[in-house]
């Protein structure tokens, strides 16, 4: 009996209720404890310009920033659970917004190219083109040793390509494959939604990583 | 409070100059000091010495976040000895760590006008610890830069 296909539903089904799980918390953090410290911020400098004793005046200054960084952490969070783009601006805003806390984070530079015009693609294929080229650039950080990488995005009729390069110290893959369930998850995620990932690397001659979705 | 970073002033040439002496001093191979920003919490690394890349200047952590974020935070050392094992989470929660093929760092906080606001790290590409007798020195010379800090500021 072939249980292959009934394989790829579960996995498909675990992936999805894990992103959709994600998804809800980022909401809860920022549209509901994310609002409800907002709140609390204004009241409190409503609270600091009433004041009239000095102390207590700083005291509620000091109050009001902890609040500020604690509004801060609570959007940051929220970002980077489920970034909120994807569902409003689509694959393309989103990984340049996730661009930018890629470069301040790791200080690395990522050229990005879009050649073509964006297609419409469903939230379950977004979300997984984006996981899998956070995952891709997450690993140059982590193991390439490179101040630059690429993505490139090509739109096609029937198909979406995307790109990502860096000139790092690359890898062995057969050997890499087998011991970095992160490469072998990106290429099995592309899978589960019909495409394809193609891990192209060798030491010291960096790595390529080849992404392909058909667009129906 | 406000650091004047975004131009580097002539004032600002003793960080540097510190970063090289710590660095001539001690057995490390990168050395590192990162500040609070001017607007906001985050931190970010502004001036190094046996740096391989210029990564570091284009990093920067939130208050809590990373070593420098935690260091600033808690106000407390921070030893790490062979990176990316025994570490608290996971090893992209270390940046600058990554960014310089660090395997032991010691960072210390630097205080203005007792709170701290910065943080000299030494770093080691080699998993060899850093030194009590070293820790020591890192600790003076974070003593030394908050002084020197505390007097152009």
């Amino acid at each position: 009996m072939n249980t292959q296909p009934l394989k790829n539903n579960i996995s498909s089904y675990i992936i999805q209720t894990h992103e959709e799980e994600i998804k809800r918390i980022a909401m809860e953090l920022h549209e509901g404890v994310g609002q409800s410290l907002s709140s609390l911020f204004s009241g409190m400098q409503l609270i600091e310009t009433a004041i009239e004793q000095p102390a207590m005046r700083i005291y509620a200054g000091d109050m009001k920033q902890l609040l500020e960084k604690a509004i801060q952490e609570i959007r940051l969070l929220a970002v980077e659970l489920h970034p909120p783009t994807l569902t409003t601006f689509g694959l393309i805003s989103a990984i340049k917004s996730y661009m930018k806390i890629y470069t301040s984070t790791y200080g690395i530079e990522v050229e990005m190219e879009n050649l073509g015009i964006e297609s419409q693609i469903s939230d379950r294929d977004s979300i997984t083109l984006f996981r899998v080229c956070q995952e891709a650039l997450v690993n140059i950080a982590r193991y390439a040793d490179t101040t630059k990488a690429s993505i490139l995005f090509k739109w096609e009729k029937s198909m979406l390509l995307i790109m990502i390069k860096d000139s790092g110290k690359g890898f062995e893959v057969e050997a890499a494959m087998n011991k970095l369930s992160g490469l072998a998850a990106m290429c099995e995620r592309m899978h589960l939604i019909g495409g394809n990932c193609t891990i192209f690397s060798k030491e010291d001659h960096g790595t390529s990583i080849e992404i392909s979705l058909p667009l129906y | 409070m406000e650091f004047n970073l975004d131009s580097k002033s002539k004032e600002e040439q003793p960080f540097k100059k510190a970063c090289e002496y710590v660095l001539d001093e001690m057995n490390g191979d990168f050395v590192g000091l990162a500040l609070q920003n001017r607007k906001g919490p985050d931190i970010s690394w502004h001036y190094a010495a046996g740096n391989r890349n210029d990564k570091y200047k284009r990093i920067t952590v939130r208050y809590g976040k990373g070593i420098a974020g935690r260091v600033i935070s808690t106000g407390t050392p921070m030893k790490i000895e062979g990176f990316p094992n025994n570490i608290h989470g996971k090893a992209l929660d270390y940046p600058i760590m990554l960014a310089e093929n660090l395997r032991c760092a010691f960072a210390v906080p630097i205080q203005f006008k007792g709170v701290p606001k910065g943080v000299l790290l030494v770093g080691k590409r080699t998993v060899q610890p850093i030194s009590e007798s070293d820790q020591h020195k890192i600790l003076d010379a974070a003593k030394k830069l908050e002084k020197e800090l505390n007097s152009l500021i």
